[in-house]
């Protein structure tokens, strides 16, 4: 029975600023496995709709439901500890004083750490989780290809490894399911193969579930199954990405018809 | 019984009058600058000592100790602003609080220094009484009550009519625009900030005749007591910091009356944390900034 | 690579342990070697120290910067010196006691303060300080009003059978010598924990903690609320040292020296907040300054600190101790 439930089931999502409808009754669902693609032009709501399903923002109304469990109004870091669902941001940020592998540490930190309180201890056992934790970061570190960068402060790299660093920061927690905002905006396109094969290493080896915003077409439809486009708020499509980008409407959307 | 309590508010307004002519360069500075002056109330006891400076040392009248206040402020604001305002363009909002803090922390203690630290008597200012609609109130209260409107009514038409007026607008709204259509943005922050910091001396010279007492921990308090206000009237909010300032003097006014004097000092800030907890964007919109 | 490092770590030696006991060493003998007004200088530095470590855990590692550190201090320094003279207890009653009442006053004061942005937690944590006098000058049946508590008793011990008091300078230099080695360890564990990592990602970037579950709302609170034990405990020091304690303890002017102290020496370093206290604290007090020029000094060093050195004399600690620890 449990395997027909979608991973994340989002229902009747509606969210405005003042008069404006930035995303209107749109419902979507990922199926365990899976890697789905969120397109629409730009204002089309997708960052939006992002925000408030993992919990940035508080939706007005829909119900957003993760492995069964009504998450509706959980803030962002439940979400993520909890839910085991994480977002990754437009903009590329990383903890930029800190190196990379403590990026990584920091990012795996609260999953190893029964509570709060447990993570003001230095006694052994919080010595050993985080010797599993470093060890844990090195191997993410090695096959994004920042082996070399560990020990150097994140905010003095490149866009595109910062980009990286983000992306192996958020398989530190053995995430069920990650929303990517953009991953390919603005890196050159050497890195964009390398996320893809992370997104694709991740999806079948560490079975992690994904929903990507993303503009670059190609990526698009190379790394994902389905498709969704938003337009003006309100879901206009769904299906196979060839499907898509011959739909008539998607097009009209894209070219401001 | 009801008369006096018509004569505190009368007293309140009056208060309210002294704060509000403090606090509304308080927040311009704040308006263009996104930095809070922590150091405002200092020029209000800078402009105060040189009134006191030209009466007593220089044997001036008390109209021209009120020029000798206000224009030695102006030098000293000037200074001040070359060296360390022009420089908190742009930085981040913890820096203007440490850089204000600390030249607080200077002028205050410079003054203590020169002059020491005691009590003085301030000797000018017309303390007649005069009678108004049956009340009996001071000529000074008068003169401080129809100054504050005068430049409140001055700042609005500067603020809508002029050229500086309109390019501090403009700072306020959006500095990266000004900086690409070639408004000289440090430019209009020192002006504002001289214009602020004479506006605290003039209101300082004006009270210095109904405090009676001129001592170098003056402008703390008064800095005190314009935090609270420009908060409450919006940062940035001409019009709010003007009924904020109001409302403040009138509630100290009651307070010191019906609960206890010692008890007015604290008003500001406990009103203050109470609508933080309650409103924290202010009583008045910050979006209606001049 | 790593044989040339071996070989390089063999030709420079590490001096770090060797000088931490040379310092050991100094911190002990110093009643011998200087002067007794040096040695009431130490005192004062190392009874601002527990305050100024509980800001840079606040300032220097999450990033948050508190005006409110003033208040914590009175709190503590009022509660311990009610305890002395009201019921005898012993000092270690009193500074537990201090340190818990100010981080229990600042549970319900960082609830509401702590949603605040910037400048507006910056003004509420000054309405803290300000409150508190009033509250100090006010409350009098408790408080004693204007004129605070007086002839708060010298601390008592009482270990088993051992009791004595601790009366002279010397003994009172080695009470706040060992209170501030323990609280330097106690901040040492705090951010040597994962926690302290949290706290440092909060520092840096907010938002991105939040999005990897980090509560961060509850690591501030924590924070909060141990930047107020601290200032607690450093306020039974300094009310059992002074033996008086009277309303001016909760003024802006400690708040801003506390500040002073932290950035001063570095944020987010604790070498740096033990350097901060000797030398804004113990050696404007060991020159006999007099209290106008310090502050005037003080108000000079915030500007410089703000404009030309951000971070104060942490660049300077890092390389003098990376030049004796012999690496590159």
């Amino acid at each position: 029975m449990t395997t027909h439930l979608p991973l994340l089931d989002i229902r009747n999502l509606t969210k405005s600023y003042g008069a404006v409808k930035a995303v209107n009754d749109v419902s979507l669902h990922i199926d365990r496995g899976e890697i789905a693609g969120l397109i629409g032009p730009n204002g089309s709501g997708k960052s939006t709709f992002f925000d408030c399903s993992t919990g940035l923002a508080r939706p007005d109304t829909g119900t957003v439901v993760l492995d069964g469990q009504d998450i509706t109004g959980w803030s962002l870091n439940r979400i993520a500890r909890e839910g085991r669902m994480l977002r990754s941001f437009q903009k590329t940020v990383t903890f930029r004083s800190l190196d990379v592998e403590e990026n990584l540490i920091i990012a795996g930190q609260m999953f190893t750490f029964p509570s709060i309180l447990s993570t003001f201890s230095i006694g052994k056992l919080s010595r050993q989780r985080i010797a599993g934790l470093r060890e844990r970061a090195r191997e993410l570190i090695r096959m994004a290809g920042l082996w070399d960068v560990r020990h150097q402060p994140a905010g003095n790299l490149s866009g595109g490894q910062q980009k990286l660093i983000q992306f192996a920061s958020m398989l530190m927690p053995e995430p069920k399911l990650i929303l990517l905002d953009e991953p390919m905006a603005g890196i050159n396109p050497k890195i964009i193969e390398r996320v893809v094969e992370t997104i694709l290493y991740a999806n079948k080896s560490l079975g992690v579930s994904f929903l990507v915003i993303e503009h670059n077409i190609d990526v698009v439809t190379s790394i994902c199954r389905r498709v969704i486009v938003l337009d003006q708020g309100q879901k206009l499509a769904e299906g196979l990405p060839q499907d898509i980008i011959q739909d008539q409407r998607v097009r009209e959307a894209y070219l401001g018809g | 019984m009801v008369s006096t309590l018509i004569e505190q508010i009368v007293n309140g307004i009056v208060t309210g009058s002294v704060y509000a002519i403090v606090a509304v360069g308080m927040t311009m500075i704040f308006g263009v600058l996104r930095a809070i002056n922590f150091a405002h109330g200092e020029y209000y006891m800078l402009g105060t000592f040189g009134a006191w400076f030209a009466i007593d040392y220089l044997g001036l009248s008390y109209e021209a100790s009120i020029v000798v206040g206000i224009l030695s402020t102006i030098v000293i604001a000037y200074v001040v602003g070359q060296l360390v305002m022009r420089r908190m363009v742009g930085a981040p909002a913890e820096s203007g609080v440490l850089a204000t803090l600390g030249i607080a922390l200077v002028l205050q203690n410079t003054v203590i220094l020169v002059f020491g630290g005691g009590y003085k008597f301030f000797s000018g200012g017309y303390i007649e009484p005069v009678s108004i609609l049956g009340f009996s109130l001071a000529e000074q209260r008068v003169l401080i009550l129809v100054v504050c409107l005068l430049v409140f009514i001055g700042l609005e038409l500067m603020v809508t009519h002029s050229r500086m007026g309109k390019a501090m607008r403009a700072v306020s709204q959006n500095v990266e625009c000004c900086e690409v259509v070639g408004i000289d943005v440090p430019q209009v922050v020192l002006r504002t900030f001289i214009l602020g910091a004479a506006l605290a001396a003039l209101s300082g010279v004006l009270t210095a005749p109904v405090n009676v007492s001129v001592y170098g921990g003056m402008g703390e308090l008064i800095t005190f007591k314009t935090l609270p206000i420009i908060i409450m009237g919006g940062l940035g909010n001409v019009r709010g910091t003007f009924f904020a300032a109001m409302i403040l003097g009138i509630a100290e006014s009651l307070v010191a009356t019906y609960v206890g004097l010692q008890y007015r000092d604290t008003v500001g800030f406990a009103t203050l944390i109470l609508m933080l907890m309650w409103r924290p964007h202010g009583l008045f919109s910050t979006q209606a900034r001049f | 690579m790593s044989l040339t490092q071996t070989s390089e770590r063999a030709r420079r030696r590490d001096y770090r342990i060797p000088l931490g006991i040379l310092l050991f060493s100094v911190a002990l003998a110093a009643p011998f070697i200087g002067s007794r007004y040096v040695v009431h200088a130490l005192i004062i530095a190392l009874v601002f120290m527990l305050p100024a470590h509980g800001l840079n855990l606040l300032v220097g590692y999450t990033g948050l910067l508190s005006l409110a550190q003033a208040a914590f201090f009175g709190i503590g320094a009022y509660t311990a010196g009610l305890l002395a003279i009201g019921y005898g207890t012993p000092f270690y009653v009193n500074a537990v006691v201090a340190g818990l009442a100010a981080g229990a006053v600042a549970l319900p004061l960082g609830v509401p303060a702590l949603r605040l942005r910037s400048t507006s937690f910056v003004m509420c944590t000054l309405g803290f300080v300000i409150i508190g006098q009033a509250i100090a000058k006010n409350w009098i049946s408790v408080t004693r009003g204007d004129m605070g508590l007086s002839g708060i008793p010298k601390p008592y011990f009482e270990l088993g059978p051992l009791s004595f008091t601790v009366g002279g300078t010397t003994g009172f230099y080695y009470l706040a010598l060992a209170i501030g080695i323990l609280a330097t360890l106690a901040v040492f564990a705090v951010v040597r924990s994962p926690a302290g990592r949290n706290m440092v990602a909060i520092r840096e970037n907010e938002t991105l903690a939040e999005s990897l579950g980090v509560p961060t709302w509850h690591y501030k609170l924590i924070v909060f609320m141990l930047s107020a034990v601290f200032a607690g405990v450093g306020g039974s020091l300094y009310a059992h040292y002074l033996t008086v304690v009277s309303p001016l303890t909760f003024q802006m002017y400690y708040s801003t020296t506390m500040l002073i102290i932290v950035l001063g020496g570095g944020a987010g370093m604790i070498s740096g907040t033990i350097f901060g206290s000797l030398l804004f604290v113990g050696l404007t007090e060991a020159l006999r300054i007099t209290p106008e020029l310090r502050m005037i000094a003080y108000g000079l060093c915030l500007l410089v600190l703000v404009f030309w050195f951000k971070q104060g004399f942490a660049p300077v600690i890092n390389r003098v101790w990376n030049a004796i620890g012999g690496a590159k």
